[in-house]
């Protein structure tokens, strides 16, 4: 056993200092790897990071949210709706929400009001300043980091919207949502119930929809299930589901750029083939002075695998620490518009790079592993230089 | 009897249209602490006859017994494990690896043996001090003089401590000078027991007083004892 | 679901391996016609080397097999995140029909390309190779297990359908989700079966310690069939019953989390050893068969005593790391 590992180490001594001795030769290979890699990586880490502010910030909406259908259009729902939700056993809480779009003709952005009857159904801590306004307080709102910019602000604290009769509602803003959260928070306002239904001139018994709460989590598809037979003109949306949208989604749009990147990665195997294939004659030689020495084929083999590894994890080490810094302060720059352009997201959040074990393994096995079967064939129709080569001439 | 060469055959790419006879049916016996040469001209099947005594690759066909081994179509793993308990190369052109150090060169037949470093290099120590070559340890091996490059060579070769010596045109590209001080190595290491083989149609080498034996070697055959 | 990262690598994988394999199966029917140790000719040199190109690639076979196994329980994972109905991976292997069939051809494929590069070690052990037809064989059975491996990757990952929250349809949930979290195998929580399971333990231990001291064919055989049925046994004690002392939750039985960080990732620590003492264990009764070559019998002689040693050891840890999360719960005071 010790032997067996003095023997290896050896070989990966051998395969170190014969990988350094040809480093012009493997800096190409390495250049390309390091950018697959960086670019695999960039999107990886990107799917995850949006997935993870998708799932802060998701953690904080209702469990169910029941929506009243008219002609398969959404309407407004009648409070009287919600007697027959709190009857369902298993329901611990209904609250009414009022929301919509205000459109600032101005900049051209499209802001969400959001009227909360239960203020604290966002906890505080999405918040980066301020508080969410008190129960019966008139007027107040919170805001997203969008809507601080696109009101231009700046450190003035109140704004006015247009009610649909053109009058003026007043707001003064008592908090304003954390970066992190932007991905839902960007554009979004919270008040009031009462001061969303002025706002969007509502009849006090009517709200946009209804946010239920269930005692035991694991019960909030059957309960999704009750509401829809005792209100059969509704639709009910669970928030397991709408995660589970999100990462889809996520997952597709990443697969999809995979998919490009694969024929990159293509690109880059057909290259370090091509290098490994090529041999030098003095790389001939050294083989077959190596193997008359008394190294066995397998030996080279090992000694080309280590080399192999070796420069791959440095490419990998390197892409994975530039595509991290690509996401984390560079913004993902490159693919921006590639993985954000869709209805669902918002543009103009903070991306916090995010970085977890399964996702390195799996860019492992997207990009180390390819790699390392590529060079086996290679390897081995050098390892079988004929050992008396050296002998002659 | 160290070295037992029977009836060996030859044959390189068997069957094919580039067929070349290099051995026909070759005897040979070699005692052991001997020093023997083998003369012919360019062509002769010198370096293949050297070739199935080094275990580099197996005869064709007859008895070949290295060491006590026979070596009759032995798989190359085989012959290569017998190869470097058994046998020291030292080669026309040395086949030193120039961008290695020459401690390196030195101890490449141990990497693949498991030996640690420590023990590799105590392994070497002796024999760099012996040919003179220590201070140049960690030089790379393209950066000295033909005459270190030779004892580089030298020092390789007895690194396992093989009872069998290989030579094949050492001196071809060597002045008289470094030629004489190559063969009293090789006298000193005879009289160490070593057993040696030399491969040359150089005067200097087939001439030297410290042989035992000479053959001729001609057409694939050898022609018995010049001596 | 094929537009997925993790549909993408484990794709990669297979159609890798494949490659490696199909180009080694070229080597074995080389190997099975012209293999003649007696030639000196060019051919005979080449299927020579050949043999390195061949066990080198198997060798990297079993590797991405068992990479690509990980990958795929972990892009089950994934996947389940994505499902409605999929509480685990366990969930989403049971979303269609090949995902189970999947799980074990990968597992099968281990053990085989195992068997494999210990048929190899004990070939190239001596001058005249005398396993060499027997290996290539085998290799050339390995083959479809691959295709067929290639083929339900397939096969699961288009029957796997995400839903998609799309905004004209009205009510929107999962028919499988129910609340309940969906199991491989239904719990039996019975002490008689737990019970069993140990008593089957103890006599491994018995049955492989007396194999390891007098190194018999019938010992051999005897601890090779109970080790092939205690892996089965215990996969099964695992899912039904220990798994849920570890994630101490009565109801979720799920073989798969526990190789997750929620759990410590005991689950390598477990299934690691069940699999090392499983080959070793069941390796000594097939490599029997090649001490009938006489050369080779010292050799493999030799072998068995090792993987019997290592099987036992592997077995202790496995036993141990196992029931600890069991004997804590007993310990703790709970009603077994
Ligand atoms: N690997 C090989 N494949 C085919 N033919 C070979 C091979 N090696 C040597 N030969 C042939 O075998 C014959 C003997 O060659 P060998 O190298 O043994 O001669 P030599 O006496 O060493 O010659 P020199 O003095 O030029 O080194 C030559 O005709 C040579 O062309
Ligand atoms: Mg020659």
């Amino acid at each position: 056993m010790r032997i067996f590992l003095e023997k290896h180490l050896n070989l990966l001594d051998y395969a170190l200092s014969s990988l350094w001795r040809r480093k012009g030769k493997n800096l190409s290979v390495f250049f390309v790897f390091t950018l697959v890699i960086f670019l695999l990586a960039s999107f990886l880490f990107l799917t995850r990071s949006l997935l993870v502010s998708a799932q802060i910030t998701l953690r904080q909406t209702p469990e169910i949210t029941v929506q009243h259908m008219v002609a398969g259009r959404q309407e407004s729902i009648p409070l009287s709706y919600m007697g027959k939700i709190e009857d369902i056993f298993g329901v611990h809480q209904v609250s009414p929400r009022v929301w919509g779009y205000k459109y600032n003709e101005v900049t051209g952005a499209n802001i969400t009001v959001m009227g909360l009857s239960r203020s604290p159904l966002l906890g505080e801590e999405v918040l980066a300043e301020g508080r969410f306004g008190a129960q019966g307080e008139q007027g107040w709102a919170v805001i997203g980091q969008g809507v601080l910019a696109d009101l231009d602000l700046g450190s003035r604290r109140s704004f006015s919207f247009f009610r649909p009769d053109l009058t003026l509602k007043p707001f003064s803003v008592r908090g304003i949502f954390a970066p992190q959260s932007n991905i839902l928070t960007y554009d979004l306002v919270i008040t009031g119930i009462d001061d969303g239904r002025d706002l969007f001139g509502l009849d006090p018994q009517l709200a946009t929809d209804l946010l239920v709460e269930v005692v035991n989590p694991l019960e909030i598809a059957t309960i999704a299930r009750k509401i829809s037979q005792v209100l059969p003109d509704t639709r009910v949306i669970t928030r397991p589901q709408i995660l589970k949208t999100y990462q889809a989604v996520f997952s597709w749009r990443s697969g999809f750029a995979a998919i490009c990147l694969i024929s990159a990665l293509a690109a880059f195997i057909i290259m370090a083939w091509d290098k490994a294939s090529g041999m030098a004659p003095e790389e001939r030689r050294e083989i077959s002075i190596l193997k008359i020495l008394g190294w066995q084929t397998p030996d080279v083999l090992m000694v080309r695998f280590w080399e192999s590894l070796a420069l791959a994890l440095v490419a990998f080490v390197s892409g994975t620490i530039l595509a991290y810094i690509h996401i984390g302060y560079f913004q993902a720059g490159l693919f921006r518009s590639v993985m954000m352009g869709w209805s669902v997201l918002r543009p103009g959040f903070d991306l916090v790079p995010v970085v977890s074990g399964t996702d390195l393994f799996l860019l492992f096995s997207l990009s180390i592993l390819p790699y390392l079967a590529a060079t086996i064939i290679p390897a081995w129709r050098s390892a079988s230089v004929a050992t008396d080569s050296a002998l002659r001439g | 009897m160290l070295i037992e060469l029977t009836d060996i055959v030859k044959i390189y790419n068997q069957g094919e249209v580039n067929e070349v006879r290099a051995l026909e049916g070759v005897q040979l016996s070699v005692a052991q602490g001997t020093m023997v040469c083998l003369k012919g001209a360019s062509g002769s099947g010198k370096s293949t006859l050297l070739s199935i005594i080094g275990c580099i690759y197996p005869p064709t066909s007859g008895r070949a017994v290295i060491a006590g081994t026979q070596l009759a179509r032995l798989p190359d793993r085989f012959l290569t494990i017998h190869r470097r308990q058994t046998i020291g190369f030292i080669f026309q052109h040395f086949n030193i690896l120039p961008r290695l150090s020459v401690l390196e060169n030195i101890i490449l037949p141990l990497m693949p043996l498991g030996f640690s470093p420590a023990r590799r290099r105590a392994m070497a120590e002796p024999l760099l001090e012996r040919y003179g070559i220590h201070h140049r340890r960690n030089f790379p091996a393209g950066e000295i003089s033909g005459g270190e490059l030779q004892r580089v060579a030298i020092a390789r070769a007895l690194i396992n401590d093989p009872p069998i010596i290989i030579a094949d045109e050492p001196t071809a590209h060597l002045d008289t000078h470094l030629s004489r001080e190559f063969l009293a190595t090789m006298r000193e290491l005879k009289g160490e027991g070593k057993t040696i083989i030399i491969a040359s149609h150089d005067p200097l080498v087939t001439e030297d007083a410290g042989l035992d034996r000479r053959y001729g070697v001609q057409d694939g055959r050898v022609t018995q004892d010049v001596c | 679901m094929f537009v997925n990262p993790w549909s993408l690598a484990l794709c990669l994988l297979s159609g890798i391996t494949l490659f490696l394999i199909l180009v080694a199966c070229k080597t074995a029917v080389k190997v099975l016609r012209h293999w003649d140790p007696a030639a000196d000719s060019q051919r005979q040199i080449e299927l020579e080397s050949e043999i390195w190109l061949s066990s080198t690639l198997v060798q990297y076979g079993l590797a991405f097999q068992i990479i690509s196994l990980l990958l795929y329980v972990l892009a089950a994972d994934h996947f389940s995140g994505m499902l409605s109905g999929a509480m685990c991976a366990t969930g989403a292997l049971l979303a269609n029909d090949y995902g189970l069939p999947l799980l074990i051809v990968k597992i099968a494929g281990m053990f085989l390309y195992g068997l494999w590069i210990v048929l190899h070690q004990l070939d190239i052990s001596s001058e005249k190779y005398p396993l060499v037809r027997l290996k290539y064989i085998l290799l050339l059975l390995i083959a479809p297990l691959l295709l067929a491996d290639t083929a339900l990757l397939i096969l699961y990952l288009q029957g796997l359908n995400p839903d998609v929250i799309t905004s004209c349809c009205a009510v929107i949930f999962g028919e499988g989700d129910k609340g309940a979290v969906q199991n491989l195998l239904g719990r039996m929580g019975s002490q008689t079966t737990l019970g069993f399971y140990y008593s089957w333990l103890a006599l491994l231990f018995v049955a492989g310690f007396l194999a390891w001291r007098r190194q018999e064919i019938i010992l051999y055989l005897l601890y090779g069939t109970a080790m092939a049925l205690f892996f089965v046994l215990a996969l099964h004690t695992l899912i039904a019953q220990l798994s849920s002392y570890i994630y101490a939750m009565p109801f979720h039985n799920c073989p798969f989390c526990m190789l997750k960080r929620e759990y410590g990732y005991i689950g390598f620590f477990i299934y690691l050893p069940l699999f090392a003492t499983a080959f070793c264990g069941v390796m000594p009764m097939l490599i029997h068969l090649c001490r009938a070559r006489g050369i080779l019998a010292p050799t493999v002689a030799r072998l068995q005593k090792k993987l019997v040693a290592v099987s036992l050891f592997a077995l202790a840890l496995y036993a141990v790391l196992s029931s600890y999360p069991y004997l804590l719960y007993l310990f703790r005071g709970g009603e077994g």
